[in-house]
């Protein structure tokens, strides 16, 4: 009954209204991505079958040949304009691309020679999504296709032909994992596995990032306010009022983990669902379709595995917990609880970029050694270990969080229990009082 | 006089400094006892030792049979303690404050009605205990732990600098309600004030602490006369003093 009052009054405190006003705000932000993500893409694929042309020319040829566009499927607008202003010529016809097939172009098809247009995109920012709609590559591919086949025919060559110049070479693709392979493309595998991937380390990064931050800053506020000494002196025991503290934090920063997980997820499927499709489309022309070919290479999570990641993550919380508690204790006012928790931000970022950028089992053994000893590592790499069969890392990367957390847990539950809890802090270079005031007292 | 605090020998030694040396006294049930002593005395290491926060690195306190170093939990069941400067949850109303810190003494929900409705009754915060304690000035936030810290009867009311932020009328009605509750419901107060008057007030009896050593104890005016001083200004200018010298 005791704890459950702490525990409500650590909850009230952690999950206040601006807590829950800001994590509204960054999952509808999430969100927005997401869908502004998706228009672009849906924006981009629609922009590949639109094609803006200014026939210059005007010949039988070009005429056919825009009708051959529509043919393939593409809406083509006509426009006529004589400008030699580009951004006026796109300005006039409210385009943001444009192709110009200049005079002499089917003459120079009719010669055999190579055939010139003009491409004009229209580049409005740096932004990487901001000019995926402004291009002509899409009606550039089906020109060419269109000449080609003009020079295939004048050569006596069939569209049969053609295709067999184009992909003289039919490759049969086999991946590879451990002892295990299916005939389907890395490229197509990686892609998928990514995908899979990428959610947990994000999830990680923030149970880690929150939970710290609750937990430490619900210590350091006692301590700077001095409602530690009245809490520590009613007749509740300390084990409770840790406890409730550390549980408080771990659901707040479940919860704030699972709006973040359905955030990123909304995001990251409005990023990559062209992509998906684009692989679903091209497995279809394979033997074996992607999700039987992860199976065969071992490559999909049995429900063994996911426990065992679920542990792993259950054990990252409790050392970021525990750490915290200790961090936490040695403050003694807001700025410094800042500065406590880079170690705990620098131990969570270092393994998170290098295994979205690396193989952490590739690294030279320094390194290794180095990025191993960080305890949250092992949750980075959970999957990936799991996925490629390297269970042994796996299993001794438990173990070592095993033994972290416990000798983290003693050292809280130690200084916790002592009275260090009220007395120790971080001068960081300056001389504590007590120092000083022996130092006084002896010159004296 | 029945005892609630039997403080014997009690030191507190940090890695070089002897924050309190071999203190020794006692307070008896109604009994207001104030600790006095210049900054960096050791006032608050004494009565951090009593409230179980620090542990004594000798001696022992007792509160109503209780050893501090073997009985914390059943020490802490006896005694309230209301630091210096203390804050409260800036986020929780008063009303919602003194909830949680009842909720911490009994579990029977009857009980913590009867604690929250007494501290309603004495902070005399009224429409303002609905009110996040953010809002609050110094002065209510001090007579809301006021409140807090005699709403459970408890044995031993721990003080330290009780009227710190108040104006003259609230520190007069404090005062009055401290005298009131020892003397009609038996409540023994342990007090730590730089304010004389206050001491000399409101107190039973006095002991004065300097370089964390208890020189002197007894009442107001024993002491004056003892120190042949016309107030417990003077007196303890020259317990002080008189032990710098030495």
């Amino acid at each position: 009954m005791k704890f459950f009052n702490l525990l409500k009054k650590e909850l009230a405190e952690l999950l206040n209204m601006q807590t829950i006003i800001s994590l509204v705000v960054a999952m509808g932000l999430l969100m927005i991505m997401g869908n502004v993500m998706t228009n672009t893409i849906e924006e981009a694929v629609e922009q590949e079958y639109k094609i803006t042309l200014c026939d210059r020319d005007k010949t039988e040829f070009t005429a056919d040949m825009i009708e051959k566009l529509r043919s393939y499927g593409s809406k083509v607008d006509e426009v006529t304009d004589d400008s030699e202003d580009y951004a006026q010529l796109l300005e006039n016809a409210e385009k943001d691309c444009l192709i110009i097939i200049p005079e002499g172009f089917s003459e120079a098809v009719e010669k055999g020679e190579s055939p010139e247009i003009i491409s004009i995109a229209r580049m409005k920012s740096a932004a990487m999504m901001s000019n995926i709609t402004n291009t002509n590559s899409g009606a550039e591919t089906l020109i060419n296709r269109c000449v080609s086949e003009v020079f295939a025919a004048n050569a006596g060559l069939t569209p049969e032909d053609m295709q067999l110049i184009d992909a003289p070479v039919e490759v049969v693709s086999h991946t590879v994992v451990s002892t295990e392979s299916a005939e389907v493309s890395s490229d197509m595998v990686m892609s998928k596995v990514m995908m899979q991937n990428m959610i947990l380390p994000i999830i990680v990064f923030v149970l880690i990032m929150m939970t710290s931050q609750g937990l430490m800053s619900g210590i350091s506020n006692e301590k700077i306010d001095k409602t530690l000494e009245t809490l520590l002196s009613a007749p509740v025991s300390r084990t409770a009022v840790l406890g409730s503290k550390m549980l408080a934090a771990t659901i707040v920063a479940m919860l704030q983990a699972v709006c973040f997980m359905f955030g990123f997820s909304s995001m990251m499927s409005g990023a990559t669902q062209d992509a998906t499709a684009g692989i679903a489309n091209t497995a279809a022309a394979q033997i074996m379709p992607v999700d039987e070919a992860l199976e065969k290479l071992g490559l999909s999570l049995s429900a063994g595995d996911y426990v065992l990641v679920g542990i792993q993550l259950f054990l990252t919380i409790m050392i970021c917990l525990s750490l915290s508690l200790i961090l936490g204790s040695l403050v003694s006012d807001a700025k410094q609880t800042q500065t406590m928790i880079m170690p705990l931000m620098f131990g969570a970022m270092i393994p998170y970029m290098i295994s979205m950028l690396a193989d952490i089992n590739t690294l030279p053994i320094a390194v290794r050694i180095f990025v191993y000893a960080i305890p949250f590592t092992h949750t980075f790499s959970a999957i990936p270990n799991l996925m490629f069969g390297n269970t042994t890392i796996f299993f001794i990367g438990l173990a070592y969080q095993v033994v972290v957390f416990g000798v983290c847990m003693f050292f809280a539950l130690r200084l916790f229990k002592s009275d260090k809890m009220l007395t120790v802090s971080l001068n960081f270079g300056q001389k504590s009082r007590y120092k000083k005031s022996a130092k006084k007292e002896k010159s004296e | 006089m029945e005892k609630v605090l039997e403080v014997k020998g009690l030191s507190k030694q940090y890695t070089k400094v002897l924050a309190a040396n071999k203190v020794t006294f006692d307070i008896g049930k109604g009994e207001i006892f104030a600790l006095i002593g210049p900054n960096g005395a050791g006032k608050t290491t004494t009565i951090r030792m009593i409230s179980t926060l620090l542990i004594p690195t000798d001696g022992d306190a007792v509160v109503n049979g209780y050893s501090v170093n073997k009985e914390p939990e059943k020490v802490r069941q006896c005694i309230t303690y209301l630091p210096d400067e203390a804050g409260a949850y800036k986020n929780m109303t008063g009303e919602k404050y003194l909830r949680f810190m009842a909720g911490l003494f009994s579990t029977d929900i009857d009980t913590i009605n009867g604690y929250v409705d007494r501290a309603k009754e004495m902070c005399g915060l009224g429409d303002r205990l609905k009110d996040k304690i953010g809002s609050y000035s110094r002065g209510m936030i001090r007579k809301l732990l006021l409140s807090r810290a005699v709403m459970t009867k408890p044995a031993l009311a721990i003080l330290d600098e009780p009227t710190s932020g108040l104006d003259v009328l609230n520190a007069i009605e404090i005062r009055k309600m401290i005298k009131k509750l020892a003397a009609e419901e038996g409540m023994s107060f342990l007090i730590s004030s730089h304010n004389m008057l206050e001491i000399e007030f409101v107190s039973d009896r006095v002991g004065i602490i300097s370089k964390g050593k208890l020189h002197v104890t007894g009442t107001a005016d024993e002491l004056k006369k003892r120190y042949n001083a016309a107030n417990l200004e003077e007196v303890f200018e020259r317990v002080v003093n008189g032990n710098e010298i030495l």
